[in-house]
Parts: structure tokens; C-alpha cells; sequence
């Protein structure tokens, strides 16, 4: 009996210590040292969960929003109609653009930028770019031609002074499916860039305008583009760039085989200290030739008709901010821009038209800005009066009121 | 003004490039002025040629490194102007 007694005490004390051990009651309690190591090992953990990897994402844009009211007065055989207008949303007030980058590691760069604006939803560019070696990127996809400096550097809301666009400077290819290269290299104290590529190109529509944007490529004719830099000044104050895009456009079975359309554009860019005011003064000049074709009457399928399909388009601008002033003063802009767009006489499109534009910016921060404009664009139609109507002289006197942020 | 054909162009365009390419690669050279400019320095002198200068505050360094290879594309600087812009707006 003493002997089960024994044993049982034995192995109930045995029971009770392998308890003890298992809840922890035997530990010893934790030291300063023990709560460092548990504090590391989480950050350890931590950091490999956050490893910093090759591909990287990221989501940036803009957004513009505004208001415009418009007085326009056309006179037609010396009688003059008047029409009124405002509005919330037009291609001047209003777009959401969202713009998508994935970098893969240090030579790959996809940027997609999808827009919702006064023409709906489309995309202003999906492209892939290759950092090939320094002073060379391939890029393929659909994107910005390589043509003057305001399409590709200057017209996001955020980044122009005034609200609008200048007239004439959208080519009717302004963004192509197709491949380019280029790249920025050194040069002494100076640098030069280059971007040139080829493209679908662009379509001509029976009264010899010009129709680049939706269209299918049904020919084998593609569309060469390009734009050299040069920055003479060391601090790259001062920019120059020659533009020429060049490209057959007729449609498959089309009337016009071997018509081709001839562009150049020239541009400079200038920013210059005068303190305590910052100077910035832009200008493009375009050219667009087609060849000289036949187009039928749209009144008289027998007739046909002929123009010099000769279009030009410029625009200079200034702005004066006085940046260097440390009072509020220094967040406004203001800015002038006159420009120009001529089409082709005697065409069933042709005008005469001039734009002068006048503006206040106020810049929130850097990337955010709200804008008051004042423009006044005349137009004189130079139109085939045997062709179609004419359209008379007008006056258009718009106030435009805009703001706009980089995402 | 006798109007430029396609041969034209295109000679003009590959001519001047290969004379800059020339000039840029058989001259191999940056001056000392501009090799030793800080990215501090080519930050103001090359972001305000479009836009205000940004706030290295902005983005993460992370972003930077790809706002830095989207504003290449954009504004064609050099890879050494991209590296030290990038390398001040990550600091």
C-alpha cells in the first residue's frame, strides 16, 4: 500500500512539474534584453515583407474643372447674329486623366494615360519604353509624335498658363500607333536632343483635310516624324527645336494615290530671371503642305475643284511671375499669348483666324493652379463660296475660369 | 519656295543627327562647368523649363525613380541630368 502511495505521489509531483513547464509557470520572468530580441525579430520580419524589389507602380494624372462663358457675333452680307453661352464642361474646362506608370527594373517604363473630357473616353497614350543605354530610348506603342514642343511638354492644364489651347497647333496626328527613339546627350556646355519615329500617319477626307485620330490603317504608306533640340545655354534657359513630319495619306482605293502631307514646325522655349520676376516666353510656328489633289464637288459629283492645301499656324506667349518675392505675390502669373491659324482658301474649310489670349494664374502649390482668362478669337472664312456656304466674319469673346491639379 | 520632299526630310533630319551624334560622341565630352552641377542645380534649371519646380516632398523615393524615367521621355534629359535630379528629390 506505502509502496502505491509512493508511486502515486511520484507521478502526480512528475504530472504537476511537466504542467508547470508547459504553462510557463517554471519560466523565469522576461528580461529587457528578451523584449529587444522580440522587438528585432518583428522588424526583421517586417523589412522582408517591405523589401524594396525591382517593379514599382504608381498612379499620378490630372484633373481640370472650370467654367466658360461665351459671346460669339457673326456677320454674314452685313447682318450680325449673336449667340450666348456658358458652361461647365468643355475640351478647355474640363478632363480627368489619370496617368498609370510601371517601372521594371531600370529599363523598362510603361506609362498609360486614359482621359474623360468633353469628347468622352479615350486614351492619350499606352506605351512601352526601353532605356536602352544612356542617350537612347526605344519606345513603342501608341503615343505623342515627336512634332513641335506644345502637344507633348506644355498643354496639361497644370502645367499651361492660360486655360485654352492655342488654335491651329493639334495636328490631325497629334497621337499614333508606332515606334520612336530618342534621347537627350551632352555637348560642351551645351545639349542637344533628338526624337524621331514612324507612324500609322493620317487619312485625307474627300475636301482635303486632313483626319488622323480613329482611323484604320489600311495601307502600306507610314508616316515619318521628328524633332531635334538644342539647349545653346549651360543652365538650359534657352531652347530651340526644328519639327518635320512627312507621310503619304491616301485611303486604300482612294482618289488621291501618292498624295502626301509635308509638316514642319519650329519652336523655342525661354526662361529668364529678371528679379524679382521670373520671364517665360514660348513660340511654335507650324507648317502643313499636301499636295495639290483633285476633290470632287460635294454639290456636282461631276465637277471637280482644286486648292493650294497650305496651312500655317503660330502662337508666342509670355508670362511673368514674381517668383522671387517672399509674400503671397510671388504665387500669381500672369500671361499673354497671340496666335494665329491660316487654312487653305478657296477650300470647303478654309479661315482666317487669330486668337489673343490674357490670363491671371494663381498657384496653389507647384502642381495646382487656378486660372482667369480672357479670350478673343476672329475668324474670317475664305471659304469656296461654290462649294459650300459662307460662313461669314466672327467674333468670339470667351471668360474662362479653371482649375487644375496634377494627380 | 520650292516645297521639301520626303528625301529632303528625311536627309535634313538624319544629317543633323548624325552630326550631333557625331559631335556628341567623337567629342565624348561634357564640360567641367556642367559635369559638376548638383542635382539640386539641374532640378531648377531643367523642371522649369515646362512646369514650377517640384517638392522633393511629393512623392517617395520610390516614385521618384519612375517620375525620373517618365520626365526623360518627356523632356529628353541626359541620363546623368536624370540621376541627380532623381538622387536630390529622393534625399
Amino acid at each position: 500500500m506505502k509502496l502505491i502511495f509512493n508511486n502515486l505521489t511520484i507521478g502526480l509531483t512528475t504530472l504537476l512539474l511537466s504542467f508547470m513547464v508547459e504553462t510557463g509557470f517554471a519560466q523565469r520572468a522576461p528580461t529587457a534584453q528578451d523584449s529587444l530580441n522580440d522587438r528585432i525579430t518583428a522588424l526583421e520580419q517586417q523589412a522582408f515583407l517591405q523589401k524594396r524589389g525591382e517593379d514599382h507602380f504608381m498612379v499620378t494624372g490630372l484633373a481640370t474643372l472650370g467654367f466658360v462663358t461665351n459671346k460669339t457675333t457673326t456677320t454674314i452680307g452685313g447682318i450680325s447674329t449673336i449667340k450666348r453661352s456658358s458652361t461647365f464642361g468643355n475640351a478647355d474646362t474640363y478632363e480627368f486623366s489619370p496617368m498609370m506608370l510601371w517601372k521594371h527594373g531600370d529599363k523598362f517604363l510603361m506609362e498609360f494615360e486614359p482621359s474623360f473630357n468633353n469628347d468622352g473616353l479615350s486614351v492619350n497614350w499606352a506605351d512601352v519604353s526601353y532605356f536602352v543605354t544612356p542617350g537612347l530610348i526605344i519606345r513603342g506603342g501608341y503615343m505623342v509624335i515627336p512634332f513641335g514642343i506644345y502637344n507633348k511638354r506644355l498643354a496639361a492644364g497644370w502645367i499651361d498658363k492660360l486655360a485654352t489651347d492655342p488654335i491651329g497647333l493639334d495636328i490631325p496626328v497629334s497621337a499614333d500607333y508606332g515606334f520612336e527613339v530618342m534621347g537627350g546627350l551632352p555637348l560642351g556646355d551645351m545639349k542637344w536632343s533628338y526624337d524621331v519615329g514612324v507612324f500609322n500617319g493620317m487619312q485625307l477626307l474627300p475636301d482635303g483635310e486632313l483626319q488622323g485620330a480613329g482611323i484604320t490603317d489600311n495601307n502600306i504608306n507610314k508616316t515619318f516624324s521628328g524633332r531635334i533640340g538644342i539647349l545653346p545655354l549651360s543652365n538650359s534657359a534657352l531652347e530651340f527645336g526644328v519639327s518635320a513630319l512627312t507621310g503619304k495619306v491616301e485611303d486604300e482605293g482612294s482618289a488621291y494615290p501618292n498624295t502626301r502631307a509635308n509638316m514642319y514646325a519650329f519652336d523655342m522655349n525661354f526662361i529668364q530671371p529678371i528679379k524679382p520676376f521670373s520671364v517665360n516666353i514660348k513660340a511654335q510656328y507650324n507648317i502643313m503642305n499636301v499636295n495639290r489633289a483633285n476633290y470632287i464637288n460635294p454639290n456636282d459629283s461631276t465637277q471637280l475643284y482644286s486648292y493650294n492645301n497650305h496651312s500655317t499656324s503660330a502662337f508666342a506667349q509670355i508670362s511673368v511671375r514674381p517668383a522671387f518675392l517672399n509674400n503671397k505675390l510671388k504665387n500669381f502669373e500672369i500671361a499673354y499669348r497671340y496666335a494665329s491659324s491660316i487654312t487653305p482658301a478657296m477650300s470647303a474649310w478654309g479661315q482666317n483666324e487669330t486668337q489673343s489670349t490674357v490670363g491671371i494664374a494663381y498657384w496653389i502649390n507647384w502642381r495646382t493652379v487656378l486660372k482667369v482668362s480672357r479670350e478673343i478669337i476672329n475668324t474670317n472664312s475664305t471659304v469656296n463660296q461654290a462649294i459650300v456656304p459662307y460662313t461669314g466674319i466672327s467674333n468670339s469673346n470667351s471668360w474662362y475660369i479653371q482649375f487644375s491639379i496634377q494627380l | 519656295m520650292k516645297t521639301l520632299n520626303k528625301k529632303n526630310i528625311i536627309g535634313i533630319l538624319v544629317s543633323l543627327i548624325g552630326i550631333l551624334l557625331f559631335l556628341s560622341i567623337n567629342g565624348c565630352f561634357v564640360s567641367k562647368k556642367v559635369a559638376a552641377k548638383s542635382g539640386v542645380q539641374l532640378w531648377a534649371e531643367n523642371c522649369q523649363r515646362c512646369h514650377n519646380m517640384p517638392s522633393p516632398a511629393t512623392f517617395s523615393p520610390d516614385q521618384w525613380e519612375i517620375v525620373g524615367m517618365h520626365m526623360q521621355t518627356r523632356a529628353q534629359l541626359t541620363d546623368k541630368e536624370r540621376e541627380k535630379i532623381v538622387d536630390f528629390l529622393k534625399q
